[in-house]
């Protein structure tokens, strides 16, 4: 069954690219765009590890997932947010892109390096030794993701692939999980969009924008 | 041996020939998906005709580098055509003269020359055009660097025919992160280096933006042709390293029989005319990139290049 | 089954209060169920003092209570009385709008803080966690101002990266434990095969969770929404935030600690200790510059949370009590003071030190409830941080730490000197009382002034007497750390 590794081998690279992609697009849709990709990239890996040995768990993952991060986020974010919002982009930011994007490239380069000592301890499945670098390297880019961002959406998003990310480690290493596990994840994660949905909104009628990185009036100096 | 040179004769002479008709399904094509109807397909082989039989016109201030750059540009890529993978997969006759690195270099002495010989005319649109060429260059260098080195070392040799045999032949290679990253890495090189959408409009007229078109603005008659069929050979080059190295290795002929070669010349014009549905479809869909943002599609080119050569380290 | 009920109540009220939002319902509903809840966990702890394995069990390898798990309900549960008795007075709800928002997030915050302890295995308990952040988060943004909205979002924002750097750590830890064969993945049977997991996953995984749910703990770097939270959010919220939901993150990760000391060789003290110490040591140098007294209080929440690490740290059977003390003395305190704070901010109208004088004159129990507090969570004598804190110095000096306590002490004394400086100047000092804003009430609601006698209470008598019971508790929870 050495296709299953092949194309999981596929699916982590393709996931990585659109880690970066997430960084690196500065529209907001676009971001939205790749964060679903990564979100369908995340289930087809989950699908093809529970292929063999047979895993009734990865594909309740797989379409968990499917369901709530590629159809249902979109709809929910859609209905909670403002149109107006997806037009956005990021006109200036604290880094700009290229430097972001070495960044995330030593950030990749460390997360290979940690996890080298994790999954020589694992036997030569090649899944983990894909799935678990990528995985963290996907985690501390969604990380590199939300503290570079200013606009709501983007940090929103940042977050979610930092969750996509530790996900991606996880199906390869933990997959006896519970699928009671499963389900309150994926319920946790619509009440995250809900309650974060909410409260972008509620900064936009407030604020006249989400640029929520620059709200920066809580500080020590004294008020007047 | 005979028949190794004449394979490798007959490889050159396919760049030569066909590079036009590639450009010209690219054009038609690119037309057609706008819903217009499009030139003709050959009629690249008919720009080609009419330009050699017109007289040259040079500017009085130039220097020999213009007069010698069509030559130096137009003979560029045939050389590098005898070191690649275009037929066969063994290798030529010339084939050890030089490796993917050699073969960078000498592409880059064709760009080069036609920058010195866009700067070389005062005119001002070509210096512009040639400092933006320049800049998209350097930026693109270290990409190439990475790509090579990445190849070198999963494959422990430089050599494209060694590379495609060691590499990417095994099905198994073919899925691996790292071989993924660097097609992605190497598209995005190919657009770059010729002036693709998004980094250039090649069919822009406005010499304000153009970055690669600028080249060939001051030449006439011959030297048009040669500078024009020189960038389309480039071109050609480039899609049948993609091709053939690292993309779809196989069809190559392996046996030294003339049908095995027939074969093999159809099998790469379907694998091209495969990528060039592929540059449609990204071209009709972006946008051109503002110049400045060039610099963030450089770099992300040039971070997924060495992802790729992280992955297949570590792993 | 006792289990189960204790947290049922709050489940229920907030149904109520959803259906009902109307009439008072929600609130007078929040307020009994924090009763019964009191009760029900009190009668719980009992139970575990005296069975003889100290474990109530409610559905095996799922739901299941220990010494540890019993402190910490029982302190959410006092908060949770202190915080509802207040809410009834203290928030004004025609400006804001929205009762019901208000007391089903509290229910729903008070439900998901209660299972966080209960819950047996790990990646329940990570998403018990991720409840609180998401019951709580429009608490803190409940007055819709600017300020406010900021804090939410960066609260949501650094919380919830710190869960997601968490959940990479529990997976770690799941594939350890794998690996080492457990039969059941639960707390204790975590414990039970530690000496046989991978030191370098097992590491790993605790580094991650560290720092992950530090950024929920309030654990320096990660710390920077706290101040903001804490002190945008209502005062009765605030008291629930500082005092106890904190705490019960830190509760998971001081689970883990039982089952890194089985595995020597990866130096968690080290690190729980150089967390602990770079917390305690930020907190008290912001605390001199301080200009707000609610960020004030909530610096000092960073603060404690630094030292109960450091005690945990620092092992030893002293050291691991003198910490469960100091939670304990932490979250009554802290509730404490910030519902004092919150009854100075509806007399006085804003929220700097500044304007607030001598407001012992002015507001006699305000000013009182103030002072108590200020001196309390300072660590002054004669009230139980003094003691507690006293205890984790004692035993560090016992271990030899001596470099450790040098420097707790000196960061102890800098956030001593920074509150009383303040706070006995807003109670005592002397100037002209501040004129309160128009629109501010002019004396407490009745509720308001009960509840802050009522809760004054622990913190005066813990300091130099505690119930059997509670030190009994006290001792099976240091037990559970795996104190030796």
């Amino acid at each position: 069954m050495t296709y299953i590794v092949n194309l999981n081998a596929l699916a982590g690279g393709l996931f990585i690219i659109a880690a970066f992609g997430i960084l690196a697009t500065r529209q907001i849709r676009a971001c939205l765009k790749l964060f679903i990709l990564q979100s369908l990239l995340l289930a087809a890996s989950a699908l093809l590890l529970g292929l063999s040995p047979f895993s009734i768990h990865l594909m309740a993952v797989a379409a968990i997932n499917l369901v709530t991060k590629v159809f249902f986020l979109p709809w929910l974010l859609r209905r909670l947010l403002n149109e107006e919002v997806y037009t956005r982009r990021e006109i200036s930011q604290a880094i700009t892109i290229p430097s972001a994007l070495l960044i995330a490239l030593v950030l990749t380069i460390g997360a290979y390096f940690f996890s080298l000592s994790w999954v020589e301890t694992a036997s030569a499945a090649s899944a983990i030794r894909i799935n678990v670098p990528i995985g963290l390297a996907g985690l501390l880019i969604g990380a590199l993701t939300l503290t570079t961002r200013r606009e709501a959406v983007s940090q929103l998003l940042g977050l979610l692939a930092m969750e996509n990310g530790a996900f991606f480690a996880g199906i390869a290493i933990a997959q006896g999980l519970p699928l009671i596990a499963e389900l309150a994840l994926a319920f946790d994660v619509l009440v995250l969009i809900f309650v974060a949905g909410v409260l972008t909104r509620a900064v936009h009628e407030r604020t006249g924008s989400t640029a929520v990185g620059r709200l920066s009036s809580l500080r020590e100096e004294p008020h007047e | 041996m005979v028949k190794h040179i004449l394979f490798n004769i007959l490889q050159v002479l396919v760049v030569m020939g066909f590079s036009p008709l590639a450009v010209g399904v690219l054009n038609c094509l690119k037309e057609i998906v706008q819903s217009k109807r499009g030139p003709s397909i050959f009629q690249p082989y008919r720009d080609l005709r009419k330009l050699f039989a017109k007289d040259e016109v040079v500017a009085e201030e130039s220097s020999w580098i213009f007069r010698v750059t069509p030559y130096i540009v137009f003979v560029a890529p045939i050389f590098v055509a005898l070191l690649i993978p275009v037929l066969t997969s063994y290798p030529l006759f010339w084939a050890f003269m030089g490796d993917m690195v050699g073969a960078g270099f000498v592409l880059a002495l064709g760009g080069f020359f036609a920058a010195l010989a866009a700067v070389d005319t005062a005119n001002p649109y070509g210096s512009m055009g040639a400092s933006r060429t320049r800049m998209v260059g350097f930026l693109a260098e270290p990409v190439f660097l990475i790509v090579f080195f990445s190849v070198s070392f999963v494959a422990d040799s430089t050599i494209p025919y060694i590379v495609q045999q060691k590499w990417v032949t095994p099905m198994a290679n073919f899925f691996e992160p790292s071989h993924i990253l660097l097609l992605v890495a190497f598209i995005m090189l190919i657009l770059a280096e010729k002036g693709r959408i998004p980094v250039d409009n090649p069919s822009g007229h406005f010499e304000l933006a153009m970055i690669e078109e600028s080249k060939d603005l001051e030449y006439s008659g011959r030297g048009a042709a040669l500078m024009k069929w020189g960038g389309w050979m480039k071109f050609f080059v480039l899609m049948i390293v993609f091709s053939n190295v690292l993309l779809t290795p196989w069809g190559l002929a392996s046996t030294m029989d003339w049908g095995a070669i027939l074969l093999a010349i159809l099998l790469v014009m379907i694998k091209i005319l495969f990528f060039i549905l592929f540059l449609v479809l990204v071209e009709s869909s972006l946008a051109k990139l503002r110049l400045f943002r060039i610099s963030e599609f450089m770099s992300a080119a040039f971070v997924i290049a060495v992802i790729s050569m992280l992955t297949s380290v570590f792993s | 089954m006792i289990l189960l009920t204790v947290i049922a109540f709050p489940l229920i009220a907030a149904a109520l209060a959803q259906l009902y939002p109307r009439s008072r319902l929600g609130a007078d509903a929040t307020c009994i169920a924090a009763l019964i809840t009191l009760a029900i966990t009190m009668r719980a702890a009992a139970e575990v003092i005296a069975a003889p394995t100290h474990v109530l069990v409610a559905i095996p390898y799922w739901v299941a209570m220990d010494g540890l798990s019993a402190l910490m309900i029982v302190l959410v549960a006092f908060i949770y009385v202190t915080a509802a008795f207040f809410s009834v007075g203290y928030m004004d709800f025609r400006q804001n709008g929205g009762s019901r928002r208000y007391y089903v997030n509290f229910n729903l915050f008070v439900f998901s803080m209660l299972m966080v302890p209960l819950m047996q295995e790990p990646n329940i308990v990570w998403i018990a966690v991720e409840l609180t952040t998401l019951f709580s988060v429009l608490l803190v943004g409940f007055k819709n101002t600017h300020e406010a909205l900021e804090a939410a979002w960066k609260y949501i924002v650094l919380t919830l990266m710190g869960a997601s750097i968490a959940l990479l750590g529990f997976f770690l830890l799941f594939w350890a434990a794998g690996q080492a064969g457990i039969e059941h993945y639960t707390w204790s049977g975590l414990v039970a095969v530690a000496p046989r997991m991978s030191p370098v996953l097992l590491k790993a995984a605790f580094v991650f969770i560290l720092v992950g749910f530090g950024a929920k703990v309030g654990l320096v770097p990660l710390h920077t929404w706290l101040p903001d939270a804490h002190s945008q959010a209502p005062s009765p919220v605030c008291a629930l935030l500082s005092g106890v939901e904190t705490t019960v993150i830190l509760y998971a990760i001081l689970r883990l600690l039982p089952v890194l000391n089985a595995v020597p060789s990866i130096q968690a003290d080290t690190w729980l200790l150089t967390f602990g110490l770079i917390s305690v040591g930020t907190a008290a140098f912001l605390l001199l510059r301080i200009t707000d007294y609610k960020r004030m209080f909530a610096y000092s929440t960073i603060e404690h949370m630094g030292i109960i690490l450091t005690a945990a740290g620092m092992g030893g059977a002293s050291a691991h009590s003198a910490a469960m003390l100091q939670i304990v003395g932490h979250a009554v305190t802290k509730s404490f003071s910030f519902l004092a704070a919150g009854a100075v901010l509806l007399l006085i109208g804003n929220r700097n030190i500044a304007s607030v004088r001598a407001l012992v004159r002015q507001a006699p129990l305000a000013g009182a409830a103030l002072l108590l507090a200020g001196l309390a969570i300072a660590g002054a004598p004669p009230f139980p941080l003094f003691l507690s804190e006293f205890l984790i110095l004692k035993a560090g000096l016992q271990n030899g730490d001596y470099l450790v306590v040098g420097l707790l002490t000196i960061f102890i004394a800098i956030a001593f000197f920074a509150i009383m400086n303040h706070v006995s100047r807003m109670a005592l000092g002397a100037g002209e009382p501040a004129s309160r804003d128009a629109g501010q009430r002019g004396a407490l609601p009745f509720s308001c002034k009960i509840t802050l006698i009522v809760a004054a209470v622990p913190i005066l008598v813990l300091g130099v007497y505690i119930p059997d019971g509670l030190a009994a508790l006290a001792a099976l929870a240091a037990k559970s750390l795996g104190g030796g």
